[in-house]
């Protein structure tokens, strides 16, 4: 396989923002660092990428880096729209909503999306979506400081209600009902993605959908031609790339979700199109609280045989 | 008739060409009025390299010893470009139609599995599309004024592109 495929290492924008886990202050990043990183993998696309950052004194340039960043969210958001990720999450969510309301739950419900950039799904949901019909609150937590102040400059610019905050999503400051987020459960791996599905077990939270690219050996090769199609800078085309070959298969999800959350009912969501072998470029991890089981399938009506193993 | 069939298809070109260049650049939700100023600056592109192209037409005409001859070869050459720039026009409208259909994965599939190469192959349905042209007609004058109006084409993409770039650029630029 190519070098640039290899799902050990990292994605170019895991590393080139560090912020500290507690006060999350931005850290200082060395190129060099990072360029070492990539030479262990001997990944040369990585490697001009990373060459080509901006940087003062072989520390990667605050500005620069942030500049690029919101360029390379912008194109993400583009893939987004092209998929009608809005759409899809709206799907879900409704009868996820209506499930959580079928048992009797009548307080505002909030959704918090996890790691939500510059908060498209979000954003999307608040454009599109009488939310006092439902009445559900919207909220967008990431630690980059950059991303969540975009995604608010976003939202007041749309007059969108909803909010987005620089904080740990998990952090009780703002409990939630739901958790959903796109493409960013593969960032977590091995015992860190344990980690992450444990901290959804709490009290308020009756669901979570996690959708992310569906991995199969053909999913790397789609990706490569379809970001060198739309996305115009080097990094973006090397992760998103990267991130279909890093993709958690849905065995994965599930057992980790099942094994760290017992108190929900875990399976996957829409891996296939239309109930042939097909699969969906994006599957979702959905976990749900055991008792609103069958009512989701009653809500998702000819949508439930999507709907995997739900255990 | 298939001098305008091919401006009119040049104005299509330019109009898309004119969304592309736009896609990714505006992290709005709602961008109607956006999309429509890209498409209307695409459509203005094309306008202009039509503009050239007939420019050119009408003097090497102006100066010509052989109009009618000029004429007939242009229609002959259109034609045969026709043949390739139509199916493709045709293919493209077709699938931007799919869109309509109310099926996530049925839109989502026509990104993927055919808007997306048949933007990738565009330029190659330029050349062959214009080299098509050429090898049906007879006269010079028609084969530099093809090769002319082939260059202005593919350059319009490129312009639209870094205009947007740059005015992407600028507006990241005052955020950060």
């Amino acid at each position: 396989m190519f070098p640039a495929w290899n799902p050990a290492q990292p994605e170019i924008t895991d590393l080139i923002v560090q912020h500290d886990p507690h006060t999350h202050e931005r850290l200082p990043v060395r190129k060099q660092e990072l360029l070492e990183v990539f030479h262990r993998f001997n990944n040369r696309q990585a490697l001009r990428a990373v060459h080509s950052l901006p940087e003062k004194a072989g520390v990667l340039d605050d500005r620069g880096i942030d500049a690029l960043l919101l360029t390379v969210h912008w194109e993400m958001q583009r893939l987004a729209e092209e998929f009608y990720h809005g759409h899809r999450v709206w799907q879900l969510l409704r009868c996820v909503l209506a499930s959580i309301r079928q048992a009797g739950i009548r307080e505002t419900l909030r959704v918090a999306d996890v790691g939500c950039g510059t908060g498209y799904t979000t954003r999307w949901l608040a454009a599109n979506i009488p939310l006092a019909d439902y009445n559900i609150e919207l909220l967008g937590m990431d630690l980059n400081s950059v991303l969540i102040a975009e995604a608010n400059r976003l939202a007041s610019a749309e007059r969108l209600p909803c909010q987005f905050f620089q904080q740990d999503a998990f952090s009780p400051e703002h409990s939630s009902h739901i958790f959903l987020s796109t493409g960013v459960i593969h960032h977590f791996r091995g015992p860190a993605l344990l980690e992450f599905l444990r901290r959804h077990d709490q009290p308020d939270v009756q669901a979570f959908l996690h959708f992310d690219f569906q991995p199969w050996f053909l999913a790397p090769f789609g990706s490569w031609f379809f970001h060198y199609l739309r996305m115009r800078t080097a990094i973006a085309r090397h992760d998103g790339v990267l991130s279909a070959a890093r993709a958690h298969d849905a065995r994965t999800l599930t057992e980790a979700a099942r094994a760290t959350a017992p108190r929900f009912a875990a399976g996957i969501y829409g891996a296939k199109i239309w109930n042939t072998p097909a699969p969906r470029v994006f599957h979702s991890l959905i976990g749900l609280r055991r008792n609103l089981v069958p009512e989701l399938r009653r809500q998702l009506g000819r949508h439930a045989t999507r709907l995997g193993e739900l255990r | 008739m298939r001098l305008l069939s091919l401006y009119l298809l040049a104005l299509l070109d330019g109009l898309l060409c004119g969304l592309r260049a736009s896609m990714g650049r505006c992290p709005l939700i709602r961008k109607r009025g956006y999309y429509t100023r890209a498409s209307i600056r695409g459509i203005i592109g094309a306008q202009i390299i039509s503009t050239l192209a007939l420019i050119v037409l009408l003097l090497t005409a102006a100066f010509s010893t052989y109009r009618d001859a000029l004429r007939a070869d242009l229609e002959v050459a259109a034609t045969h470009m026709l043949w390739i720039f139509l199916p493709y026009a045709a293919l493209v409208l077709f699938n931007l139609g799919l869109r309509l259909l109310p099926s996530t994965d049925i839109r989502s599939a026509t990104s993927v599995f055919m808007l997306g190469p048949l933007t990738a192959i565009r330029p190659l349905v330029m050349v062959a599309g214009i080299l098509y042209g050429i090898s049906a007609s007879r006269l010079l004058a028609t084969r530099l004024l093809a090769l002319f109006i082939l260059v202005l084409m593919l350059s319009l993409e490129f312009a639209l592109n870094y205009r947007a770039g740059r005015a992407q650029s600028l507006q990241i630029r005052l955020l950060v």
